[in-house]
């Protein structure tokens, strides 16, 4: 792309040079000690990576079991714990930071804030994640295994397990009041260290998707503490309010989970829509095809998201009243994502298209969140649901919502702004090779799970029937493509950060956001000491 | 509060053109809308519920 050359604002950036016996300490104590943006951005985003592979690890483990029918590599109780950590760990270890880390990275620079509000809160955030991981991690290895009751924990399946069980629910907790103490932060840096002449309809999109993302995430995770509370005392403190034979109702877990579930869905996507909504202006070279739709879409999604949650439980026997309502509310949700679809496509109608790798993976994107989107409507009509419930088919939807929508944003954005982090670009070759790697591995690893639960196939099971085999082989060949292309992105990465060649100040001349107006790459330590004025 | 209540509607469409929503920007002020916001979301719960209570009849 073409490498624009720009006036600086001399307010921002210059004043580094001045300011280098201000740089950050060596060895352990600066990741330690940090309240730094950058450092804590770069820690929470190397988290998720690692996470990630971790998740992604028992994926494989997952998918090589089911290769073929009948028990080869692992016992049930295992599989059954693999499928529960492997949600919870992508979910809350792996998409969650990721994004967190984009905030981190992206809010200040982009209103023109010096750092975040509560630095030291910021740092306290991320470091509680490392004992949330490991309590995650390490519930492997106490007797009994790991969770095993799928990730929503359900009772009273959850209340029967043993020591992990409360290992889950404790990492639940601090997990929970990371994104509260993250949200709080993301919220006051927003409204309170914009710059002058920075005001909210100004803000580019990904602020305004990650603001609205904070007050989604404060109002749920107390929500899910509040359960995973309940669940807590009812398994050692004698109290029932999941038990029926002490005159609970798990069905009452359900309902609150899933309050806490479905906003949780638009929580780990709306910040990838702020993503995607930063790269195909950029590449299309035309300003956002209706910021203000997309800003009001993006609030009417966050509303409606809160009175949706009951098609998760179509099944579980609810009055058909209830269950006209969920299905009419979430066909209706459906209009504000088509709005956001529609404006992406006509950002990109008779623009100056080019294909560099964050584009490609900004379309893959794209077309693929839409089949999800409209594989989640198929799932939205309740006679439907009622019979893929708990069937693959559920599966293939939601990880084209998530890998196919959240984490193909997330690697978007990764090669959108890895330039202006490291100052270095990234091999556009490889870049290259690892979408159509990850497009290809993705679409062969979930597509034909649509097939399986069309015909019947139930999730969770680590056996199946014989006639699910060819579809079962091909998907996981297909998720080994996609596991281990991951690899390459690992080694793009690091050989960026290492080395390349040198990346202009403004990388994609489409790109006009303060970071890329305002800030030379890699962008210093410090950055908007003094405020810039925006027009 | 009549503009707060027609801003917050076509939110709900999530659909708004430009000159509008530039009215809006300097007209509303956040507590407007979002207690036009709490207000519509009640309604049109209300208005889905009343669906489902005249199509179950």
């Amino acid at each position: 792309m073409s490498t624009a050359t720009h006036a600086h604002d001399t307010h921002g950036h210059d004043h580094a040079h001045a300011h280098d016996h201000h740089g950050p300490p060596a060895g352990f104590s600066r990741w330690m000690y940090t309240t730094n943006h950058k450092d804590i951005g770069t820690m929470y985003l190397w988290f998720s990576f690692a996470m990630f592979l971790m998740g992604g690890s028992m994926a494989l483990l997952i998918r090589a079991e089911l290769f073929q029918p009948g028990l080869q590599l692992v016992e049930p109780q295992f599989f059954n714990s693999l499928t529960t950590v492997h949600g919870l760990v992508m979910v809350f270890g792996a998409i969650m930071p990721a994004f967190v880390g984009f905030a981190n990275w992206l809010v200040p620079m982009q209103i023109g804030a010096a750092d975040m509000a509560f630095p030291r809160m910021n740092n306290w955030s991320f470091w509680l994640l490392i004992p949330a991981a490991l309590l995650l991690v390490g519930s492997f290895f106490v007797p009994g295994g790991a969770a095993a009751s799928g990730w929503t924990l359900y009772p009273p399946l959850i209340i029967q397990q043993g020591m992990s069980i409360d290992m889950t629910i404790l990492a639940v907790h601090i997990l929970g009041a990371s994104s509260i103490m993250g949200s709080i932060n993301i919220i006051t840096t927003i409204l309170n260290l914009r710059a002058p002449g920075m005001t909210l309809m100004k803000m580019p999109l990904f602020v305004w998707t990650w603001l609205i993302t904070a007050y989604l995430l404060i109002a749920v995770m107390p929500v899910l503490a509040g359960a995973v509370t309940m669940l807590l005392t009812d398994r050692h403190f004698g109290t029932s309010f999941f038990n029926a034979a002490g005159g609970g109702d798990p069905t009452m877990f359900m309902h609150i989970f899933w309050f806490f579930g479905h906003p949780e869905v638009y929580i780990m996507i709306l910040p990838a829509f702020g993503i995607v909504s930063q790269i195909i202006p950029a590449f299309a070279r035309k300003p956002l095809f209706g910021y203000a739709s997309m800003v009001y879409a993006t609030s009417s999604i966050a509303i409606l998201s809160f009175i949706v949650w009951g098609h998760h439980m179509f099944t579980v026997g609810m009055p058909a009243a209830g269950n006209l309502f969920f299905m009419y509310a979430t066909m209706l949700i459906a209009v504000p994502t088509g709005v956001k679809i529609f404006n992406w496509i006509a950002t990109m109608w008779k623009g100056s298209m080019t294909f560099e790798t964050p584009m490609l993976f900004a379309v893959g994107f794209l077309c693929l969140f839409t089949i999800g989107g409209f594989s989640g409507l198929v799932l939205a009509i309740t006679p439907v649901d009622i019979t893929l419930h708990n069937t693959y088919y559920v599966v293939a939807h939601f990880h084209y919502v998530l890998v196919s929508g959240a984490l193909f944003a997330i690697m978007a954005g990764i090669y959108f702004w890895l330039p202006k982090w490291t100052g270095h670009m990234y091999s556009e070759g490889l870049g290259k090779l690892h979408f159509w790697l990850s497009m290809i591995g993705f679409n062969v690893a979930f597509f034909p799970q649509h097939f399986l639960g069309l015909a019947g196939m139930p999730r969770r099971i680590p056996d199946y029937a014989l006639q699910f085999t060819e579809w079962n082989q091909i998907s996981t060949v297909g998720a080994f493509i996609f596991g281990f292309s991951q690899l390459l992105f690992l080694y793009i990465v690091i050989s960026t950060i290492r080395g390349g060649a040198k990346a202009p100040d403004r990388t994609w001349e489409g790109a006009d956001s303060l970071e890329w107006t305002h800030l030379p790459s890699p962008v210093p330590y410090h950055t908007f000491e003094t405020a810039p004025v925006v027009k | 509060m009549k503009d707060a209540f027609k801003a917050v509607f076509w939110s709900f469409f999530g659909v708004r053109k430009k000159d509008e929503y530039e009215a809006d920007t300097k007209r509303l002020t956040p507590q407007a809308v979002i207690a036009a916001g709490l207000i519509c979301a009640l309604a049109f719960v209300l208005v889905l519920f009343g669906i489902v209570k005249l199509v179950t009849r």
